[in-house]
């Protein structure tokens, strides 16, 4: 199949989108984005986590209304930010995570998204199963059509995502990262399923992570770097995979190789924190941990890079406790903590800064000294009087806060009044207290500004001077090369690449996407 | 210190429009306003015996109201207040009646003793349910106060029923007088002495015991007491197991003070009730103090009223109905969690 490119296609182009810009108060998600997607073609859109793919899917669909620029749909111009016209021109969104009502049998489903409404609200099972036998029969479902939706394997679930979507005679299908929770046999079906389409002349957008599916299902490659698009769209045969490795983690700045350097050679490093064989359950978002070995000396702080999604979050609530090691063992100080409760790993010197400051970091409307406390609050503590002195607990509250510049009125206002900043200070201010061992720091720099993020980053640094071990995950390479002395790689839920300083982009790169396997 | 000044003021407002409007509807019914106000007056404070019939009927609204308390601050909804009372009332008498014949302060121990426990067990069961498996506490509790209910109502027409009664209610025998706390009125220094030593030990354990600071922070998220290594679960237990406690003993207190024996159906709304009186009391300790003695004099006032008006007791509970009405609307989810739009982009 040849269709023609460039300006030629100008005129064609199936989605057409026109410096598109979208901005999250300070955080700008896209900007001025313009693309051009020709018609009966799969078009994969790369870019590390909040590089904006999922902003634009959102865009060209109508569920973001952007700021700036406009989308045009086979030559007409969308009215920007509405679902029902961008449906109504003819394009259907797969997202990410399943939409269909998991109560529902699935011949009810795709009757309640179906775009052809036939008629009556009052309907018989019988018809409703002559009207979707056919659409089903097509994704080569076997399943009966009174099954319900969440008694489907995952890869059924997701091929009826694309019956829904296809329901509404779309000529235009955008899947939003539609391979995160399949198998690689299932990932093969649905790409040979997107190939008929395209033969039956759909134009496909499609959202990736890893770029050995980039290279197996994409005839047209673009890549978004911190929402801008800096490569692109270009031909599969043109583009080489390391060109767009380099596109998608960015130019090495300067600074990458000079820090990082392993700590003093030669004194003591014990081990403070181990994971020997560990595997989980796989959750709803992530594969599971599958054989992860790793280890966090005194004195070092080893970064974790990796796509978000592949095993990060498994790992962090593995270690912290909160989610369950199905084999294998982790030790925390040299003794085995694998059945130990959250409590008493922190008692021993175990502290975290969670993925989410305001769901798992502090409790929102409680005041500044409780979310401070927290940690006196676990363990047993021998004491005379079960009663404890609020001023106490404020006054020391208060010193930690101070110390560690939290900008605030009152101990007693609450959390959430502070800026992420100065939430993640507090956080900070709780967790790097004395009596820390060994720190799990996740995206401690997410959403901040440039000082919050140096102010975080100088902590950390002074973290590992002192001779705590540090383990950092992050899905910015920038920070892992700046603050690692040695780096891991996960994919897929398992440790791929241990590299380290000084550190090679291309090779983490290439071990993100899956491109060295 | 101005944002619980303020809660304070607009709940006080709204018990003011409760009382409007439960006018209005009186004035358009052609009852006398002024009459039925000052029978309210009369009825629970200056009239012979009134404010002790009011201080009666706030005992068992605050005992219960706090384990109301207890329960929201760790983030669950305990309504089955009803059933646990009972439950609890059932124990002491079956202790009481059994061992009629040991000595008083002994059996009153144990039957309280045994009130606490079935008012416990009777609020853990949802509780269990709740920690385990995520059953809504709302449901269970109040399915369990019907099964409780039931369970005073068999009781007292079966098993423990006095034959020598004629009354249309079925009731138990009398416990031995020698065991009482209280005479009818229902208070005595003794029983005051308890009801606020109570009062005192929720407030230090809710304010000033680490277990009570690891109730709030479950309450107000769960989440980071999670990741902050609070076992939730036990916390969760606790709070069910106090809550059930507190209410429990107050059907001991209800049948060594002023009741002696037990009536099917006694103080039908006392549970219900205390729910509202913690909702209005703002889920404080002392706040819940004050508003048990509001409604406990409203009790006290729906009792009394029929001697000076005709109106009948049930539009007085329709005042009850109104604060309680107006107070919910008011109170907000104490979980809220707005995510800013720039976090969810980056959480893509």
């Amino acid at each position: 199949m040849t269709v023609p490119r460039g300006a030629a296609s100008a005129g064609t182009a199936a989605v057409r989108c026109r410096s598109v810009g979208v901005s999250f108060g300070t955080v700008r998600a896209l900007h001025s984005v313009s693309l051009d997607l020709a018609p009966a073609r799969i078009h994969a859109l790369v870019g590390q986590n909040g590089a904006g793919n999922t902003t634009l899917a959102k865009v060209l669909g109508g569920l973001q209304t952007p700021d700036a620029g406009d989308v045009h749909i086979a030559g007409r111009k969308l009215p920007p930010g509405d679902v029902r016209s961008a449906r109504a021109a003819g394009l259907a969104m797969v997202h990410q995570h399943f939409s269909l009502p998991p109560s529902f049998t699935i011949a009810e489903a795709l009757e309640l998204t179906a775009a052809r409404p036939e008629g009556r609200s009052v309907y018989r099972r019988a018809e409703l199963h002559r009207r979707w036998h056919e659409d089903v029969a097509d994704v080569g479902g076997t399943a009966a059509l009174s099954t319900r939706i969440r008694d489907l394997p995952v890869e059924t679930r997701q091929s009826l995502e694309i019956v829904r979507a296809l329901t509404t005679e779309a000529r235009i299908l955008v899947l939003d990262e539609p391979t995160a929770l399949l198998t690689p046999a299932a990932i093969e079906a649905l790409f040979e399923r997107l190939r008929r389409l395209r033969d039956d002349g759909i134009t496909v957008l499609i959202v990736l992570h890893k770029l050995r599916e980039v290279v197996a299902v994409a005839d047209t490659v673009s890549v978004l770097r911190e929402g801008e698009l800096v490569l692109g769209p270009v031909e599969m045969s043109e583009a080489t995979q390391g060109q767009i490795s380099d596109a998608i983690v960015g130019p090495a700045s300067g600074a990458d190789r000079s820090i990082g350097v392993a700590a003093a050679t030669g004194a003591e490093h014990p081990t403070l924190l181990e994971l020997v064989r560990v595997s989980s359950r796989e959750s709803a978002f992530e594969p599971g941990l599958r054989s992860v070995d790793l280890s966090v000396e005194s004195g070092e702080i080893v970064g974790v890079a990796g796509v978000e999604g592949n095993g990060q979050r498994g790992l962090v609530s593995v270690i912290a406790g909160l989610g369950a090691a199905i084999e294998g063992s982790v030790l925390l100080g040299g003794s085995e903590a694998t059945r130990s409760p959250p409590g008493r790993r922190r008692s021993r010197g175990l502290r975290l800064v969670p993925f989410d400051r305001n769901s798992e970091g502090i409790s929102r409307s409680a005041p500044l000294w409780l979310n401070q406390s927290a940690l006196r609050l676990i363990g047993r503590r021998r004491r005379r009087s079960p009663l404890i002195s609020l001023r106490d607990y404020k006054r020391q509250a208060t010193e930690a806060l101070d110390h560690w510049q939290v900008r605030y009125n009152a101990v007693t206002q609450p959390a959430e009044s502070l800026s992420g900043g100065n939430m993640q200070r507090l956080i900070l201010a709780r967790e790097l207290a004395p009596g820390l061992e060994v720190l799990v720091a996740a995206q401690p720099t997410r959403g901040l500004d440039f000082s919050a993020t140096s102010f975080v980053r100088r902590s950390l640094r002074g973290l590992r001077d002192a001779g705590a071990g540090v383990l950092l995950v992050s899905s910015d390479l920038d920070e892992l090369f700046e603050l690692s002395d040695r780096l891991l790689v996960m994919y897929g839920g398992q440790i791929v690449a241990r590299l380290e300083a000084p550190f090679d982009r291309r090779a983490v790169g290439d071990a993100m996407t899956g491109a060295s396997r | 210190m101005t944002g619980g000044l303020q809660r304070v003021v607009s709940t006080l407002v709204l018990v003011g429009v409760s009382f409007c409007l439960t006018a209005l509807i009186l004035w358009i019914s052609g009852y006398s306003v002024g009459e039925v106000f000052s029978g309210i007056i009369q009825g629970s404070v200056t009239a012979t015996g009134a404010a002790t019939s009011s201080i009666r009927w706030s005992i068992p609204l605050l005992l219960i109201g706090l384990g109301v308390v207890i329960g929201f601050r760790a983030g669950f909804f305990n309504i089955g207040g009803q059933g646990q009372f009972y439950v609890g009332a059932c124990s002491a008498l079956a202790v009481s009646l059994g061992w009629s014949g040991g000595p008083a302060l002994l059996v009153v121990l144990c039957g309280t003793l045994a009130a606490i426990g079935a008012g416990t067990a009777w609020s853990l069961l949802p509780g269990y349910l709740r920690v385990r498996f995520g059953t809504d506490e709302v449901l269970t509790t109040l399915m369990m106060s019907f099964i409780g209910t039931l369970v005073l109502q068999y009781l007292t027409a079966g098993p423990m029923r006095n034959p020598s009664g004629t009354g249309q209610t079925a009731a138990s025998e009398r416990i031995p007088e020698g065991f009482r706390i209280t005479d009818s009125s229902g208070v005595s220094p003794t029983v005051l002495v308890l009801v606020g030593g109570v009062a005192v030990l929720v407030w230090l354990l809710l304010e000033r015991t680490r277990f009570g600071l690891a109730m709030t922070l479950v309450g107000r998220n769960p989440t980071m007491a999670r990741w902050q290594g609070i076992d939730v679960r036990r916390v969760g237990l606790g709070a069910f197991a106090l809550s059930g406690a507190l209410a429990g003993l107050a059907g001991a207190v209800e049948l060594y003070g002023p009741g002696a024996r037990l009536v099917t159906g006694f103080s039908p709304e006392v549970g219900f009730t205390a729910v509202v009186v913690a909702l209005v009391g703002l889920l404080s300790v002392w706040g819940t103090v004050v508003s048990a003695v509001f409604f406990g004099g409203l009790q006290s006032a729906i009792l009394f009223l029929p001697i000076v008006t005709d109106l009948p007791p049930p539009a007085l509970v329709l005042l009850h109905g109104m604060v309680a009405f107006l107070v919910t609307v008011r109170f907000r989810a104490i979980r809220l969690r707005p995510a800013t739009s720039a976090e969810e982009a980056l959480a893509d």
